[in-house]
């Protein structure tokens, strides 16, 4: 069987997909965060593949910006988590009701 | 490539790690006054890009089209220039609350989201668009949860974190689909294709996807979830930039991805910008009735306004875009007052609840005046900023009814009505709150720094300045918005 672009796309759709459940469904701050990365490496493999079979190198280019602003994002992301678990000593998405109507 | 065009950016971002270098140098008691001289920097930038012989006002394009100079760049730059200025008073007023000595990193951070704001003013491709969101956005993480001991604090911005995090994954996938069929990752070339790629599915889902990346930003519905926690947990200070310079920058970029980028797609989807709009005015309004904590209330009226704002965006033509800048510059002035009397009156309470304002009247007149005439500008009534700002924004939707006989935008302007009309109701229980509650238990005056003072002086003036001589910044708004349609 040949491997075409369309294969690549179903696979990144799939990701994408898997992670917006995981952001949705889960419960875990830490395990929403991992979903939410999945998201965007699902965009990373979109645009590589696109890269790849367009012959255009933009896209990569575009994935090492993405990579790079991700990290920063994870460092963010992480020490708030962690500061909250201080606080609270859970990572669950439940104990974030301090504010409601 | 003429590197002083980005000469705006260079200096900011200089000051913001002297912002921070400062922080090493300085006493901790101290630290409070480095945010004047942040002012006095960011004042001195502000002339400069008035001034005839700043490289900066240059129009012209660097790093291979990605960066643009133009009139809605520059524009936008004053106006996050000044929006800056306002923020660090109040933070500077605000600082007690910090823990010690941790203001001047405050500052700095500011600063920081400054420069992505002002990046994103000049953004002219997918690359910068995303790269100057995420410097806001992950800046505005930090800025959100910076009081830590404050549980609301840490809470709003793990809630900011996540759903940024979320709308980001959405826009970066739209961005790819949107490359991947088009190949084109620069706004002006892609205007040039995407005519022939209007019946492609993938490619319409991509700009979809963006649009969601973006309607976060402005706290559009149905993507406004946030809004209203982060609005109530972050530092006050905070609050108020989001409300203001992380809505603009949002703006500016959904001004050029819609009418510079694709503009060909966006002419065929006025509707769903109508019922977008018109939804997010109502949901807006009608939720910030109940509130009775001063800032979600405000968050909610955030969203109202973002909804009004819409409505310039959906009239699809140049006046509408020229209303929405007027009206954010005359919102600028209108929400920082009202988060300077907040940051004021209330730091030294535990609740943020509207009772908290009793007896402002007495404390302190100045500060009862700028809330009243913030709350009175929100709500639209002449003759000040936000009433000109309405008027100008419906008035753009009854032309765009009358050029395309479309029925939808007569509905849109009646509901943008009732949304007026909803909003007195909740604008003037704060009012009166201030000027006729019946028992204040507080009625010790409020002593005001000389900083303050000016601060409050200064958004009065401009409330005042823009209702009432709305000319030359109009002028400035039609200049800018005609570089949109290029």
């Amino acid at each position: 069987m040949h491997i075409g672009l369309q294969h690549y796309l179903a696979v990144s759709m799939l990701l994408f997909c898997l992670g917006l459940l995981g952001v949705i469904l889960r419960r875990n701050l830490l395990v929403i965060y991992m979903s939410l990365e999945l998201m965007l490496n699902a965009a990373n493999l979109a645009l590589v593949s696109f890269s790849r079979f367009n012959n255009k190198l933009d896209g990569q280019v575009l994935v090492f910006f993405i990579i790079t602003v991700a990290a920063a994002e994870v460092a963010v992301g992480l020490a708030l988590i962690v500061a909250l678990y201080r606080k609270r000593q859970s990572a669950h998405v439940e104990d974030l009701t301090s504010m409601k109507l | 490539m003429n590197m002083s065009l980005i000469g705006l950016e260079i200096s900011v971002i200089g000051l913001g790690l002297v912002l921070m270098l400062a922080d090493l140098f300085m006493p901790a008691e101290r630290r409070k006054f480095v945010g004047y001289a942040g002012i006095a920097a960011l004042g001195a930038m502000l002339l400069f890009s008035f001034a005839d012989v700043g490289t900066c006002s240059i129009a012209g394009t660097a790093f291979n089209g990605s960066f643009i100079n133009d009139g809605i760049s520059l524009f936008f730059k004053r106006f996050f220039i000044l929006a800056a200025i306002l923020v660090l008073f109040i933070a500077a007023e605000f600082s007690d609350r910090f823990a010690v000595g941790s203001v001047a990193e405050y500052y700095s951070l500011v600063v920081f989201a400054l420069a992505g704001m002002l990046f994103a003013a000049s953004a002219n491709d997918f690359v910068m668009l995303f790269v100057s969101i995420e410097l806001i956005t992950i800046t505005f993480y930090v800025l959100v949860s910076f009081q830590r001991s404050k549980l609301a604090s840490l809470e709003a911005g793990v809630k900011y974190l996540i759903l940024g995090a979320l709308s980001s994954s959405f826009m970066i996938f739209g961005i790819a689909l949107i490359w991947g069929t088009t190949g084109e990752l620069n706004f002006t070339k892609l205007a040039a294709v995407a005519p022939q790629f209007e019946t492609s599915k993938i490619f319409l889902l991509g700009v979809l996807l963006v649009l969601v990346g973006l309607g976060f930003k402005i706290a559009a519905f149905p993507f406004q979830i946030w809004a209203p926690d982060v609005y109530q947990g972050a530092p006050t200070p905070t609050t108020a930039f989001l409300a203001i310079g992380s809505k603009a920058a949002g703006f500016v970029l959904l001004l050029r991805f819609l009418f510079t980028a694709v503009p060909s797609v966006t002419m065929h989807w006025g509707k769903l910008l109508i019922i977008l709009s018109g939804i997010t005015i109502l949901y807006g309004n009608l939720c910030a009735l109940p509130q009775r904590n001063i800032k979600r209330l405000l968050g909610y009226s955030s969203i109202a306004h973002a909804g009004y704002l819409l409505l310039g965006v959906a009239a699809l033509n140049a006046a509408g875009q020229t209303a929405i800048l007027y009206y954010l510059a005359g919102y600028l002035f209108t929400v920082l007052a009202a988060f300077l009397v907040i940051a004021l009156v209330l730091r030294h309470l535990d609740t943020d609840d509207i009772s908290g304002l009793a007896g402002l009247g007495q404390r302190s007149p100045l500060l009862a005046a700028t809330m009243t005439i913030s709350m009175v500008s929100l709500a639209g009534i002449p003759p000040l900023a936000g009433f000109f700002g309405k008027f100008l924004l419906l008035k753009s939707v009854v032309e765009a009814a009358q050029a395309t006989g479309n029925q939808g935008y007569y509905c849109l302007v009646f509901t943008a009505l009732a949304g007026v009309v909803m909003s007195l109701y909740y604008y003037f229980g704060v009012v009166r709150m201030i000027y006729w509650s019946k028992e204040p238990s507080d009625m010790s005056p409020i002593a005001l720094s000389p900083a303050a003072k000016l601060t409050a002086w200064i958004c009065i003036m401009g409330i005042f300045w823009l209702g009432l001589f709305p000319n030359s910044v109009l002028v400035l708004a039609g200049e800018a918005a005609k570089a949109l349609g290029k």
